[in-house]
């Protein structure tokens, strides 16, 4: 086994010795992300819908929010509210500086949170304004009201159309998330980096990182391949050669 | 408001710091937009193996990883084979170098795919028309596939080059003196990184805006003849 | 009220901008009539159709659903909307529509879109909705098929699931819109062979068509639209075999 290791030019034991803190990394990474898109994707509901629905007011004043965080740079904005908000002594004289905007996590958190409800309400506003005509007229001529038709068939449809993009979305925020390293957080990244600072490290940090970043990645990726065969049976091919075969609706 | 006028040239330095990054990112990712889709396109198995590795490795890695990893990794790497075969004596890679070099690389992976769909969208039937007319090989080409090409290339061209902008940000996280770091440079000094973080963030806008009206101007210019059907 | 038509439309208008689509038409049906619409393209038929249950908002004239007026007033601008959009959505729920290109949520299982109006428009009890919708998918010949996706049928299958859709809901009037226009031609005999077994129910029908042979076996009256206005109207043989307008001649010599 040792005469194996010695054959790979990293440290391999330093990183096995450091893996507890990597581990912690992870689950820093992980809810980070996933936070950040589920409060992001919450937002992101109505503001869709009043873009998707030209509401006089809330459209021009959502489309610039979603104009101006999906056209800079994530690392901008995060340093924006991290190290900018502090320049403002009311702000640090207010309630929220010491528990909130004075904390490196619930900066970062923020950040992520504005920047994944931009793109995901314009995904969501593309995929509302998708929805076949015939379909939302079908709704209304069997009498649905306004707020019926949205739930029962125009976001779930939307949503499910959405599916393959916002896949994206998340890996692309994943991918965002390592900003959290640059603000001081132990992320995967924040880990590696000070594994390569602690034992002056070339690459062993970096590269157990991107092995990490990949597998969560991959494990992204299966998981959104399990949502589309749950929820889009309907785009799918069906098998025409057995008329009996299994219907799509009970293949779980 | 007098500060970003005082500290303009810093500003502006970093300006134009930021914008050849991205240019010369560009240029190495449309190089190697190209090679991967002529490889997933071609008959060749292990070309194609070889791009299907190098989109999904890019893909699976965050953009920042795989800029530390070169540039911290990249030196030594090179210096310990340089040393060990002698071929080479001590080489210094510069952040420009390192970030151009990444960047290019993660953005050639989404060229490849923008290039492929792009090539697979040319309906077939041209070809076969063009071949048909006694066009040879290079005439077809030029006159056929790669106008198409670019025309449907362009939208994701586009997109590609708005993000490829707002990544070049990363880059001076390993310290080079692009629009952040100079911004937060300025910003420290004077105990104002409000207003310089947000003088970046509307510096960044004005960019992707106007590349977003050139690049809009260009496609309708490639679409020309092309009748919207939505 | 008991004796009150069905439905009842009284000088209707519309237009489109500059274009005047619908220039005062006005029909009875009766309780179990079976109206054929016919007309070229153009001629404003579906408008009309589109009309009835507010898919498009008329711009004067009367709708009344067996005896209750569909009340309307104007706004600011003076454009006609609804006093009371509930009162347009319950009686929506009663006069329900088969469209030309189906219209099924494509999202739903067959069996979802027939549940869907039962179970969240007229709050039936789930199980009593299962029950209902598979005997209407049963007589529209399809109860083997209520657990597949739309796409995954046949134009003619996802018409006759449309038209259960309808059914489902035991409407006072149904309201068919070139029910067979986007089929091809093998697939149009299994969605009229379902309409004229409605029709000998004794369902009260509204038929936008292109099918002659329709009109004039199984509706109880044909009315022909020529540039918005009722061109000429009655029993399907009489009009069909000795047509008495010019308009009506060149429409039925073209078809043929």
């Amino acid at each position: 086994m040792d005469a194996v290791l010695s054959y790979i030019p990293l440290d391999i034991t330093l990183i096995a010795e450091n893996f507890d803190r990597f581990l912690y990394g992870v689950w820093t990474t992980l809810v980070l992300t996933f936070l950040a898109l589920l409060v992001g994707g919450l937002f992101a509901i109505p503001m869709a819908i009043a873009r998707a629905s030209k509401h006089w007011l809330l459209n021009p004043i959502i489309w610039s929010f979603t104009y101006v965080f999906r056209g800079s740079p994530l690392l901008v904005q995060t340093y924006l509210i991290y190290f900018g908000l502090g320049q403002f002594e009311a702000v640090r004289e207010s309630w929220l500086w010491d528990p909130i905007l004075s904390s490196a996590w619930w900066c970062a958190f923020i950040a992520f949170s504005l920047n994944t409800a931009a793109y995901t309400t314009e995904l969501l506003r593309g995929s509302i304004v998708d929805t076949p005509s015939g379909e939302v007229e079908a709704a209304i001529a069997l009498g649905h009201s306004y707020y019926k038709r949205l739930r029962r068939v125009v976001l779930p449809s939307a949503f499910r159309r959405m599916i393959p993009a916002y896949s994206n979305e998340v890996i692309f925020m994943l991918h965002g998330s390592v900003i959290a390293s640059t603000i001081t957080l132990q992320d995967i990244l924040g880990v590696g980096r000070w594994l390569n600072g602690r034992y002056y490290l070339a690459y062993e940090g970096f590269i157990t990182a991107a092995l990490l970043y990949f597998l969560i990645v991959l494990c992204i990726t299966q998981l959104f391949r399990l949502l589309e065969r749950r929820y889009l049976p309907h785009l799918r091919e069906r098998d025409t050669t057995t008329d009996s075969a299994p219907l799509p609706g009970s293949i779980r | 408001m007098d500060l970003i006028v005082e500290y303009q040239a810093q500003l502006i330095a970093g300006t134009v710091m930021t914008i050849r990054l991205a240019l010369t990112s560009l240029f190495i990712a449309v190089i190697l937009g190209l090679l991967g889709a002529w490889a997933k396109l071609s008959n060749s198995r292990v070309a194609g193996f070889i791009a299907n590795v190098y989109t999904t490795l890019i893909r699976g890695v965050p953009d920042l990883v795989l800029i530390m990893l070169v540039f911290f990794g990249g030196q030594v790497t090179i210096n310990a084979i340089g040393a060990a075969t002698g071929l080479w004596g001590y080489i210094d890679i510069s952040q420009f170098i390192a970030g151009a070099g990444t960047i290019g690389l993660i953005f050639g992976a989404y060229f490849t795919e923008t290039f492929r769909g792009a090539i697979m969208a040319i309906p077939t039937g041209q070809i076969e028309a063009g071949i048909s007319c006694g066009m040879r090989r290079s005439l077809i080409f030029r006159h056929i596939i790669w106008p198409q090409m670019v025309r449907f290339a362009l939208p994701g061209f586009t997109n590609n080059w708005l993000v490829l902008v707002k990544t070049t940000a990363l880059v001076s996280v390993i310290g080079l003196q692009d629009l952040v770091y100079n911004a937060f440079t300025a910003g420290r000094s004077t105990r104002q990184l409000f207003t310089f973080m947000f003088a970046t963030l509307v510096i960044y806008l004005l960019l992707t805006a106007v590349s977003d009206v050139l690049l809009r101007a260009l496609e309708r210019r490639y679409n020309r003849g092309v009748v919207r059907t939505n | 009220m008991i004796d009150a038509p069905a439905l009842q439309v009284n000088d209707l208008y519309k237009s489109f901008g500059d274009n005047a689509v619908i220039k005062g038409v006005s029909m009875d049906a009766s309780r179990g009539d079976v109206i054929s619409i016919l007309g070229a393209s153009g001629s404003g038929k579906s408008t009309f159709l589109r009309c009835l249950n507010l898919l498009e908002t008329p711009d004067s004239g009367d709708v009344f659903l067996a005896g209750e007026k569909m009340a309307m007033k104007r706004n600011r601008r003076g454009h006609q909307v609804p006093v009371d959009i509930r009162q347009v959505e319950k009686m929506r729920s009663r006069m329900a529509m088969v469209f030309q290109g189906f219209n099924l949520w494509s999202h739903m299982t067959v069996l979802d879109n027939v549940l869907e109006g039962p179970i969240y428009v007229q709050n039936v009890a789930k199980a009593e909705a299962k029950e209902k919708a598979y005997a209407m998918l049963e007589r529209v010949g399809l109860s083997d098929r209520a657990k597949y996706y739309p796409a995954h049928l046949s134009g003619g299958q996802q018409q006759r699931v449309a038209i259960a859709r309808a059914l489902v809901m035991e409407p006072d009037v149904m309201l068919f819109d070139e029910p067979t226009s986007a089929l091809d031609p093998e697939l149009v005999g299994e969605v009229l062979e379902v309409m004229s077994n409605l029709a000998k129910e004794g369902r009260t029908m509204l038929v936008v068509t292109h099918e002659i042979a329709f009109a004039r076996d199984v509706s109880t009256k044909t009315v022909f639209l020529h540039q918005g206005e009722i061109c000429e109207e009655g029993p399907p043989d009489e009009i069909l075999k000795s047509p008495k307008t010019e308009q009506l001649t060149t429409f039925l010599s073209r078809l043929s």
